[in-house]
């Protein structure tokens, strides 16, 4: 395996709704700046891979205006998941690992404010036996919080410190959406919006982007001063019926933090996409987190969602940490599909 | 002047699914009155699968009959329905397990009221009067409101479903895209010339896609109504969802003068389609002021719908390809 690290991370502040800029435009001084801070210009970058969905936009291949922020003349050597752009880093990083590029610049861009974005989140279901009901991500969300809550896996309060102390860690971070001190009691006391779950309990609605370069060997040594090393990434998906799965329990996180080997050594920071406070303590769980752990330091998914790019977001939070020596060893996660059901781990050393 | 308002569009895909054998034949039973599960293992799944979700493995098919009476395992309610659920009044999403069954069937349950919802609580499948051979043939209530009524057999097997995804967006028009609908409405071609590379965009997207720059009100440049055609397709058109066009039509890339990119999609009207041809000097004709309106505007690919009555020959020579071979589109 050759050895692979973040050296540069960017993002665009998270808001509910741009008005006057198209994704492309949110996406542009992102890139211009990823570009400045690694100093690096298209040419010096061997591979580039997005993750988007032209669901958001409402558009065949809304995903090719995103290139126009890297610019696709001269020609450049490109690809694209359907997905969370923590996938996309994926893909560039089995494309650095087979030999065909040193560096990678990925990103994931997405502004959900122009559609209603939990009813087209009904789309990732079964199209045969679910999509016609149009269940929205919001409701089979609650479906698993009751199973939990009503199972015993979880509380309500548990839930509750979820948002508190991701929404009290999003104040220092500037490019969060939704942040503040909260008080359990007081959550605990507003009515269900969608029950079991509270406003509080649910991710907000982020328009954003952000982008990430990655390197091998010396060339992540010439970038960056203390490279993040990706010592695991491995991703896991479950089955699609909702029906079939337990959903008290992320499995599929499991399978893929014991392969990414996030147990074989202390964890300083993890960063976890929960977009919803329960999915994050199943999250948490499932990775083995110990008490010791800073879990997100940036506020998490709960403090800002920009949907495809939120679980790279995670990763580059993580990176931060190693970059400015606060940990020797994070693990971060993202998320793609309903209730947690496909899992990436990601394990990032400073060594 | 009065903003323009926000633009919105409703993207629709009529989708027809074969079903296979397995959910073809849920989705016959369904449409007949019955619910079938598959076995697998020592399990029943319903809705049935061809494979086991455990390992992948392909299972023998064998379907058994399930519910029609079940028990919630979990549910949530849906107090404000939108156009496409299943019930239009306030309905519970849950999680059923049907008598024989061993996984949850993910329903909807037709219930009075929050209050009438519990885990635990037993509910009974009842069937839609008309039914599309849909998993919305059926749905549920709690036990208590159930009746039981003959569901006559259709005919033949289920091989196909249909399903219209339907999705509504709302953006703001943006700033450039508003100057350019709003010279339209004036009868005029408002583009964009880039600071940095000096090309002129039209419609501009609000940045330089070659220099990766934004451009702003400074940057706009009115271009005239006359131009190259660039490239032209005659598409005959095919009755898919949403075409409108009945009889061939030409849809034609047009260069006009000093821009560097072509205006796309132009409907040419009164031009016979064997006098058309690539470097042909077209003049555009605005409708009347009063008629002129924006349609099928957008922030990213443009439109002169609703604007444009027609291209008409300027009469000048045709443009030497070395004009336009750079802006085929």
């Amino acid at each position: 395996m050759r050895d692979v690290a973040v050296v540069a991370f960017t993002q665009a502040k998270s808001v509910r709704a741009e008005r006057d800029l198209n994704e492309t435009e949110i996406l542009i001084p992102v890139i211009h700046d990823i570009k400045r801070g690694a100093g690096l210009e298209t040419k010096d970058i061997d591979f580039v891979c997005s993750g988007s969905s032209d669901y958001l936009a409402g558009q065949s291949f809304a995903f090719v205006s995103g290139l126009d922020a890297i610019g696709a003349w001269p020609p450049v050597s490109e690809s694209h998941v359907e997905m969370d752009g923590a996938w996309a880093l994926y893909e560039a990083w089995v494309k650095i690992q087979t030999g065909h590029a040193d560096t990678a610049l990925v990103y994931g861009f997405g502004k959900p404010s122009m559609g209603d974005l939990s009813r087209t989140l009904a789309l990732q279901l079964d199209p045969y036996c679910v999509v016609p009901l149009w269940p929205d991500a919001v409701s089979v969300a609650a479906l698993q919080a009751r199973l939990c809550l009503e199972g015993g896996v979880l509380s309500e309060r548990e839930m509750a410190e979820v948002a508190v102390r991701d929404r009290g860690k999003g104040k220092s971070n500037p490019y969060a959406q939704v942040t503040g001190d909260f008080d359990v009691d007081a959550l605990l006391a507003e009515p269900t919006f969608v029950s079991p779950l509270r406003r509080h309990d649910c991710s907000p609605i982020s328009d954003g982007a952000s982008a990430m370069i990655i390197a091998a060997g010396d060339r992540a040594r010439d970038l960056a001063e203390r490279p993040a090393w990706i010592r695991g990434l491995e991703h896991i998906v479950e089955p699609q019926d909702l029906g079939i799965r337990d959903l008290t329990t992320s499995r599929s996180t499991q399978i893929a933090a014991d392969r990414a080997a996030v147990g074989k050594d202390k964890i300083d920071v993890a960063e976890v996409c929960g977009p919803f406070t329960h999915q994050s303590i199943l999250v948490e769980r499932a990775l083995g987190l110990g008490e010791s752990v800073d879990v997100n330091p940036s506020g998490g998914a709960l403090s800002a969602h920009p949907l495809m790019a939120a679980g790279l977001t995670r990763i580059g939070e993580a990176s931060k940490r190693i970059w400015d020596g606060s940990a020797d060893r994070a693990v971060a996660h993202a998320t793609s599909g309903p209730c947690l059901q496909q899992n990436l781990v990601c394990v990032l050393e400073g060594a | 002047m009065s903003e323009l308002p926000p633009i919105t569009y409703t993207l629709e895909y009529p989708y027809t699914r074969t079903t296979g054998p397995v959910v073809g034949a849920f989705l016959t039973a369904l449409r007949d009155g019955r619910i079938l599960g598959s076995r697998c293992g020592d399990r029943v799944i319903c809705p049935p699968l061809e494979f086991d979700p455990d390992t992948a493995e392909p299972v023998a098919q064998d379907l058994v009959e399930v519910g029609p009476g079940g028990t919630v395992k979990s549910w949530t309610w849906i107090a404000e329905p939108t156009r496409k659920h299943p019930f239009q009044q306030p309905f519970a999403f849950a999680l059923i397990v049907l008598d024989g069954a061993d996984t949850a069937l993910s329903h909807a349950v037709k219930a009075r009221g929050i209050d009438a919802m519990s885990t635990g609580m037993r509910v009974r499948a009842q069937w839609r009067e008309e039914r599309a051979s849909a998993v919305t043939d059926v749905y549920f209530v709690p036990e208590a409101d159930a009746v039981d009524t003959y569901v006559p057999p259709g005919e033949g097997e289920v091989e196909l479903t249909e399903h219209l995804i339907s999705l509504d967006f709302k953006e703001a028009i943006h700033p450039f895209r508003e100057r350019f609908a709003r010279g339209l409405i004036a009868g005029k071609f408002i583009g964009q010339k880039s600071p940095v590379s000096g090309k002129v965009y039209i419609p501009s997207k609000g940045y330089d896609p070659l220099a990766r720059v934004a451009m702003t009100e400074a940057d706009d440049v009115e271009l005239p109504p006359v131009g190259i055609v660039a490239g032209y397709t005659v598409i005959t058109p095919v009755q898919y969802y949403g075409q409108k066009e009945t009889e061939p039509y030409i849809r034609a890339s047009i260069l006009l003068d000093g821009a560097d990119q072509p205006l796309g999609q132009q409907d040419i009207k009164n031009i016979p389609h064997d006098e058309f041809r690539s470097g042909m000097r077209l003049r555009a004709v605005f409708r009347p002021e009063s008629e002129r309106k924006i349609v099928e505007m957008d922030n990213r690919w443009g439109s002169t719908g609703g604007v444009i009555d027609h291209w008409e020959p300027t009469g000048e020579p045709d443009a030497p390809p070395e004009k336009y071979l750079e802006h085929l589109f």
